[in-house]
């Protein structure tokens, strides 16, 4: 991260919690991070480590129960996005930030044409007649590589492919030429040849319009493709945070160890697949001490005793591990204590 | 978004294995408006049950045609007195024994001919299910206070008994919907299993299996089914073609009124308030029971 | 579209034709002679008797009777009332268009006003109007149709006399009104039934459209609305209504039975000059053959509604519109 540039995205302290009848759920738990102008950054995790929560409290889409807690700040354009008024948040939506999903089959309406739910997004936010936004959306359908643009504009949703219906809500967070895109899980849906061209897209797409994107994903391949900066969460928190090269050939914390490790790799013959054994804790009851210490193979009475604070491990590298002050400790792996405790493994 | 808050759902305890009836039970005690339904409906079923204890005056007693008839609403007789000087407070609460009567046994009556109708043809299956159905759709296709009408006026001067049978065999369409529905499902679940099933353990199993599914629709459509027959006999009765004088039923009496209506307004306005009343809170139970009933599967 | 239209009427006519089985069965069943209100009456013509006897050919054995009734009704001809001196099918004729006219408005009314109170409950759900709303529907919904004609009756006509007491037209002075009063006259008497069985109606569409709203508003391209930066309101009335009045269409189809039993009794008490009154009127002097004649009037009716508003549901929703 320069310190020179301000970055566009500041988050500190972010907290959401779900309070429901069960107990106090704390997806987020105290994560911040920065996103500069014109980055890719990615975070990665498991589901359930608060990634999608991250990104949903970012455009202020947490329902109730769910709350973004006081004392959190999101600043973006020197604005806080938490203490911003209803139609402050709306002006930002769709317009300065915006975000597609995983799911491009449910999150068209099915009652409308495609090109109708793309020019919507002008006409709300500037201040075009019809025409000029239905145009504006079919330049914006062909440039996210949808072949006969105009006519495909005048289709419903239900007569597009998986991979088509995920251009057009390209199409549509880019609309406004946004400062922030945020993808979560933008290809996990679809298959894997398309998933190769929706990436690039989007790679490609980011250069030409100089948008940020905040890439949510638990693929360490779409981590390594697309983005140069990378978070991996867990549990609510942010474990480990570096640039993409130095993530990969420097992997710090446990848990990005065992995600590494996690990977197939086409060429290697493996019996069988590595996994971290056990599970991730409930969110309505983060152990104290480091959240991980259960399923690490390197945990000590430490671990038990102190939460581990982000370490400082490299340049522009932290690392949430005790192992930053006693490295000496990781030539010395024991069986994660789930499996000794005969909790089942993963 | 939907996908993200259900992560994060309290992990509770898996729910001990308890029966329909408490399950519909402890919801309706849980929320307030049922709550109250059920002190409400209570009341107006007890004042029925015990109507030869609380009615001031015989319903049926007609003590001085001349001068107490037509009276309106006061101390002696808070709900009036009719056109044959009969107090309308003591035949309302007698209508309310009749009426609820009429309307649990018609229910009674619907809910065999529903169930039995479904369930033989869910598992005969084929043809037969297929003509049954379409007899279903013809007797679905009509309203049920014309087809009720239909047959009340080629039956002149009927006892109740037979009333509470007709309306009884004009409710049980929709139930046998649903009972088909289960029996189909289980049908296919069944041949599932098919290799330990035994062939006359067959329909032990179906036995076994199909009650306990079909509780919860039953107790939400008997309790909806009483509330439209107490409309519907209302109605009937209205119309002159339900409940025979002089007994007395809420519909009985608005039609005893009906031709003053504006002079006699006592007459139509409280028998009406009971039925509402009675609907109300019939619904109000109905609908949490399907809600508890709904929520556990 | 053509050939599921011409397959619904296809099973439409198989369903007319078992309750037209049903009704015979229901004429015939009956202790004595159906007809024996009218048989044994001195003071029915001769005419009208042998006119019954030659209809319904009923000193010949039941099958044969069976497809004389049959035969009959294939042409449109439903038998003879004797309270009216008239054919069946000409008696309802007449009134079917005034009965027609009723559910019509009250059904889009009902359904105008219905959706409103939903769009209005779901804008504040879990508020104290939400709840005020949902029980004065509970209310409406739960009361019998006559009854709430009768004090739509007293309220709006005795008590406040502000519509007429019934009818279709003014008796007297109707005749000698000009084009434009007359129009007037007509909307008069109409206004008062018709707003009744709209009102009896429109808790039912009230209900379903909440809940289909509410089914709606979790889906994910509500949340893509919500990205788009819409308010509230608009998501509500332009994404979320949009989908949520598909099933609604299916009740357009479901509350046919409804609003015709409902119209019977607003025309008894209002004395409106439809099918219902007529088909109440010969409970009172058991003419049977109108009534037998109602009942398969209505059930036409029930079912052509139904097939309407499924032609109308595959229209709405582009998803099957295509296919």
């Amino acid at each position: 991260m320069t310190a020179t540039t301000p970055p566009l995205v500041s988050i500190r302290d972010l907290r959401t919690w779900f309070h429901t009848e069960g107990g106090v759920a704390r997806a987020v738990d105290g994560v911040s991070f920065d996103i500069g102008a014109g980055e890719t950054v990615g975070i990665v995790g498991e589901s359930g480590c608060g990634k999608s929560v991250t990104a949903l409290s970012i455009l202020r889409l947490i329902q109730p129960p769910g709350r973004i807690e006081p004392g959190s700040r999101i600043e973006f354009e020197g604005r806080d996005i938490v203490t911003l008024g209803d139609e402050e948040i709306r002006d930002i939506r769709g317009n300065r930030i915006s975000m597609i999903f995983q799911e491009p089959m449910s999150a068209l309406n099915p009652v409308f044409t495609v090109g109708d739910q793309v020019a919507e997004v002008a006409r709300v936010h500037a201040d075009m007649s019809r025409k000029e936004a239905w145009n504006r959306a079919v330049e914006m359908l062909a440039l996210t590589g949808i072949p006969d643009a105009e006519t495909r504009a005048r289709q419903y949703p239900h007569q597009l492919s998986g991979g088509m219906r995920q251009r057009v809500l390209i199409a549509m967070a880019l609309m406004m030429k946004p400062a922030l895109v945020i993808a979560d899980e933008p290809t996990t849906a679809l298959d894997v040849t398309i998933q190769a061209q929706i990436l690039e897209l989007l790679v490609e797409l980011q250069k030409r319009i100089g948008t940020s994107i905040l890439m949510i994903t638990h693929d360490l391949g779409v981590i390594a493709e697309t983005t140069s900066r990378v978070i991996v969460m867990y549990a609510g928190e942010v474990v480990e945070q570096a640039d993409v090269d130095e993530l990969f050939a420097k992997p710090h914390h446990p848990y990005t160890e065992g995600l590494m490790h996690s990977m197939p790799h086409i060429g290697h013959d493996q019996e069988r697949l590595n996994v971290i054994p056990g599970t991730v804790p409930a969110p309505t009851d983060w152990p104290a001490g480091c959240r991980f210490r259960e399923r690490c193979p390197y945990s000590w009475d430490l671990c038990e005793r102190e939460h581990p604070p982000l370490y400082q491990v490299g340049v522009a590298h932290v690392s949430r591990c005790h192992l930053a002050i006693e490295p000496e400790r990781r030539n010395h792996p024991h069986p994660p204590l789930v499996v000794e405790e005969g909790v089942a493994a993963a | 978004m939907s996908g993200q808050t259900r992560d994060f759902a309290p992990i509770s305890s898996p729910r001990p294995r308890e029966s329909p009836l408490a399950l519909g039970v402890r919801r309706i005690l849980r929320a307030r408006s049922s709550r109250a339904a059920l002190v409400v409906l209570g009341i107006i079923v007890l004042a029925g049950a015990l109507a030869p204890l609380i009615a001031p005056y015989d319903p049926a007693a007609q003590p001085d045609i001349v001068a107490l008839k037509d009276l309106p609403p006061s101390l002696a007789h808070p709900f009036g007195t009719d056109p044959y000087s009969r107090d309308v407070l003591s035949r309302v609460i007698y209508g309310a024994r009749l009426s609820l009567l009429i309307g649990v046994l018609a229910t009674l009556v619907s809910l065999t001919l529903g169930v039995a109708y479904g369930a033989i043809a869910g598992y005969a299956g084929g043809l037969v299910d297929a003509l049954m159905m379409r007899v279903l759709d013809a007797f679905l296709s009509i309203p049920r206070l014309l087809l009720l009408i239909g047959v009340l006026v080629a039956w002149p001067r009927l006892s109740i008994a037979a009333l509470v049978l007709f309306l009884g065999f004009t409710g049980w369409f929709g139930l046998s919907r649903i009972v088909r529905g289960q029996v189909l499902a289980l049908k296919h679940a069944e041949f599932i299993t098919a290799a330990r099933a035994l062939g006359a353990s067959r329909r032990r199993i179906l036995w076994r299996h199909l009650l306990p599914n079909l509780v919860s629709p039953i107790v939400v459509a008997a309790t909806l089914g009483v509330a439209h027959v107490v409309v519907l006999e209302a109605g009937l009765s209205y119309l002159g073609i339900g409940v025979p004088q002089p007994q007395a039923s809420w519909g009985n009496i608005i039609q005893d009124g009906a031709d003053q209506v504006a002079a006699l307004w006592w007459m139509s306005l409280f028998p009406g308030l009971f039925i509402v009343f009675t609907v109300m809170t019939l619904n109000i139970l109905g609908e949490a029971l399907r809600d508890a009933y709904e929520r556990r599967s | 579209m053509l050939r599921y239209l011409a397959r619904r009427l296809g099973q439409a006519a198989v369903i007319v034709a078992i309750v037209a089985t049903i009704t015979f069965a229901l004429i015939h069943l009956a202790p004595g002679d159906p007809f024996s209100a009218v048989m044994d009456n001195p003071n029915v013509s001769e005419r009208v008797r042998a006119t019954l006897r030659a209809q319904y050919g009923l000193d010949r054995p039941l099958p044969e009777q069976f497809v004389r009734y049959v035969n009959q009704l294939a042409h449109g001809e439903m038998g003879w009332s004797f309270s009216h001196d008239r054919p069946v099918q000409a008696v309802l004729a007449t009134a079917l268009p005034n009965t027609l006219l009723l559910m019509a408005i009250a059904l889009v009314g009902s359904f105008g006003l219905g959706i409103l109170i939903a769009l209005i409950q779901v804008a504040r759900r879990g508020s104290t109007t939400d709840h005020t709303l949902s029980a004065i529907s509970l209310f409406f919904f739960s009361m019998p149709d006559f009854w709430l004609a009768i004090l739509a009756l007293l309220a709006f006509t005795y008590w406040v006399p502000l519509f007429p007491v019934g009818g279709a037209v003014d008796p007297v002075m109707h005749e000698y009104m000009g084009l434009g009063a007359r129009i007037v006259d007509r909307l008069w008497h109409l206004a008062l039934p018709a707003l009744t069985l709209t009102v009896l109606a429109a808790p039912t569409v009230a209900r379903f459209q909440r809940a289909a709203l509410l089914d709606v508003l979790p889906a994910d391209y509500i949340r893509t609305a919500r990205l788009k930066g819409l308010t509230e309101r608009e998501i509500l009335r332009r994404h979320a209504l949009r989908n949520a009045l598909l099933p609604i269409i299916s009740l357009v189809g479901l509350s046919f039975p409804a609003l015709l039993t409902g119209a019977f009794f607003i025309e008894k008490i209002f004395a409106w000059p439809g099918m219902g009154l007529a088909i109440v009127n010969a409970i009172g002097t058991r003419d049977y053959p109108l009534v037998v004649g109602g009942v398969i009037l209505g059930s036409i009716m029930v079912t052509l509604g139904s097939i309407l508003a499924d032609l109308l549901y595959v229209w709405a929703d582009p998803r099957l519109r295509a296919n």
